[in-house]
């Protein structure tokens, strides 16, 4: 891929016009677009797989180097099915299209789109905490219920269920336990009722080291077994 | 004095919640140190609101931020208010320094081996709070002590802080020192919830290393920024210092 940064080489014979030059530039040219759409999700516009695991694996690793924690975002569009086997798959393929574009218009530059593969996104944000994170996928939750599509003529309101988890400085963190968090957490939101958006309290961590009721009374030397007042 | 070659003993001073006196404690600790003979390097680990050179009213050089900013020569940072005591300030109220990452870390970690060479104690006096440099801190240390008043929020913070370290980097034993107490009997009692619950929930055992009694000599000190183990040394608080650093002593040899 460096190839294509380096300095054109100069024409052997030194003639002002040389088809072996120009032949090389239409291939380095050829070769750019091709390396562009090795990366993108040709419906959506969105990146595509493989350059998601590599951008979170990047995420993950200035994260690591710089402890400033980052987010990502799954999104699940909800009753997809129902959309292709009622309107057809290329009315299927219109609504991710356009999903993809009223999603991208609710990110900042910075935020790195990625289809996940079907009616799954995955949207990384760099040095963005959890909280600002959830915020966030509410605003594209949000963005989808208020744009209904029209499609054979009717309005068709569209919704979404995601899941939001922090990257953070954690040596067990693989990208593999990120996503399937990622995973879990929109499976809860779909079993919840879907339009929803559920995230990573870090309740896990919380429930392992915050000190519970049980050990405050005996530390305090109290004896009611809940929350004193009231 | 010869020179030992055996590594210095760490020990990471730490408490949870702050305002507990932890600092005041550290200070006079190491000075109860050096006064019996040893020597003691004092690392100011509370990197965002370091107050250690308030608490002696020393001038101090440069700090452990400039050292990571532009390498310097670490020893020039060393600054020594009594002989065989070095301290190495920090940087108040630069919030950067909170969080240090990994590169960072193993250069003050680097930093500190080479200071620590020719000293007998190294004590690391971390920020309040559970912070990444808390747990980073106690990590370095063989000797973890953390310092509770019997306020129960300093209790449960003490106690949430040594859950922390458990679960992520299981040890042995903590140490506790009880500070300002009313009497003795109050903080043994503070001390046997809190070793219960240590040995019940988290499987460790818990240390008393001694009690301080309430005194208005500490802030009688921290007014005239002077250890009270310095300007009076028989105050109750002193005398009890005294008798943990003696303790403290055994862990160096």
């Amino acid at each position: 891929m460096n190839l294509l940064e380096e300095k054109q080489p100069d024409c052997p014979t030194d003639k002002n016009t040389c088809p072996l030059q120009d032949r090389i530039r239409r291939l380095e040219e050829k070769c750019k677009e091709l390396e562009a759409l090795s990366q993108v999700d040709a419906l959506t516009g969105f990146f595509n797989y493989r350059y998601l695991m590599n951008a979170l694996e990047q995420e993950m690793e200035r994260t690591r180097r710089t402890g400033v924690p980052a987010s990502l975002i799954m999104g699940d569009l909800d009753y997809f099915k129902r959309i292709n086997d009622t309107y057809g798959h290329e009315n299927g393929n219109l609504v991710l299209k356009t999903t993809a574009g009223i999603w991208r218009s609710n990110l900042r530059r910075i935020d790195i789109p990625c289809r996940y593969g079907g009616e799954e996104f995955v949207f990384i944000l760099p040095g963005t905490r959890l909280p600002q994170a959830i915020q966030t996928a509410e605003r594209l939750r949000r963005s989808l219920e208020k744009s209904p599509l029209s499609l054979d003529g009717k309005p068709i309101v569209l919704t979404g269920s995601f899941g939001v988890t922090g990257i953070v400085q954690d040596q067990d963190m693989t990208s593999g336990s990120i996503i399937e968090t990622a995973d879990q957490l929109v499976l809860r939101a779909k079993s919840n009722g879907r339009n929803r958006v559920c995230y990573d309290t870090y309740s896990s961590i919380a429930e392992s080291t915050g000190v519970r009721d049980e050990e405050k009374n005996l530390l305090l030397g109290t004896d009611r077994p809940t929350k004193q007042k009231r | 004095m010869t020179a030992k070659k055996r590594p210095p003993t760490t020990i990471c001073v730490a408490s949870g919640k702050g305002g507990v006196g932890k600092t005041s404690l550290s200070v006079n600790l190491a000075y109860a140190l050096v006064k019996s003979g040893s020597r003691v390097l004092l690392v100011d680990g509370d990197l965002g609101l370091a107050n250690v050179d308030l608490l002696l009213g020393i001038p101090i050089k440069q700090t452990i931020r400039n050292l990571l900013d532009e390498s310097g020569n670490p020893q020039d940072s060393l600054v020594f208010p009594i002989e065989n005591l070095g301290i190495l300030p920090a940087t108040s109220g630069v919030p950067e320094m909170v969080t240090l990452g990994p590169d960072e870390q193993s250069r003050l970690n680097g930093f500190i081996e080479d200071l620590a060479v020719g000293f007998d104690f190294v004590i690391l006096d971390t920020a309040a709070g559970i912070g990444p440099s808390v747990l980073w801190f106690n990590r370095q240390a063989l000797y973890n002590i953390v310092v509770l008043t019997p306020d129960p929020t300093s209790i449960t913070d003490a106690y949430a802080l040594m859950k922390v370290m458990a679960r992520q980097h299981p040890k042995n034993a903590f140490f506790t020192i009880l500070n300002a107490v009313a009497n003795e009997r109050e903080g043994r009692k503070v001390y046997n919830n809190l070793q219960q619950v240590v040995s019940q929930f988290l499987s460790m055992e818990l240390e008393l290393l001694g009690t301080i009694p309430a005194d208005p000599a500490v802030n009688r000190a921290v007014k005239a920024q002077t250890p009270f183990i310095q300007s009076e040394p028989e105050c109750p608080a002193g005398m009890a210092v005294s008798t943990i650093a003696a303790k403290i002593e055994k862990w160096g040899k």
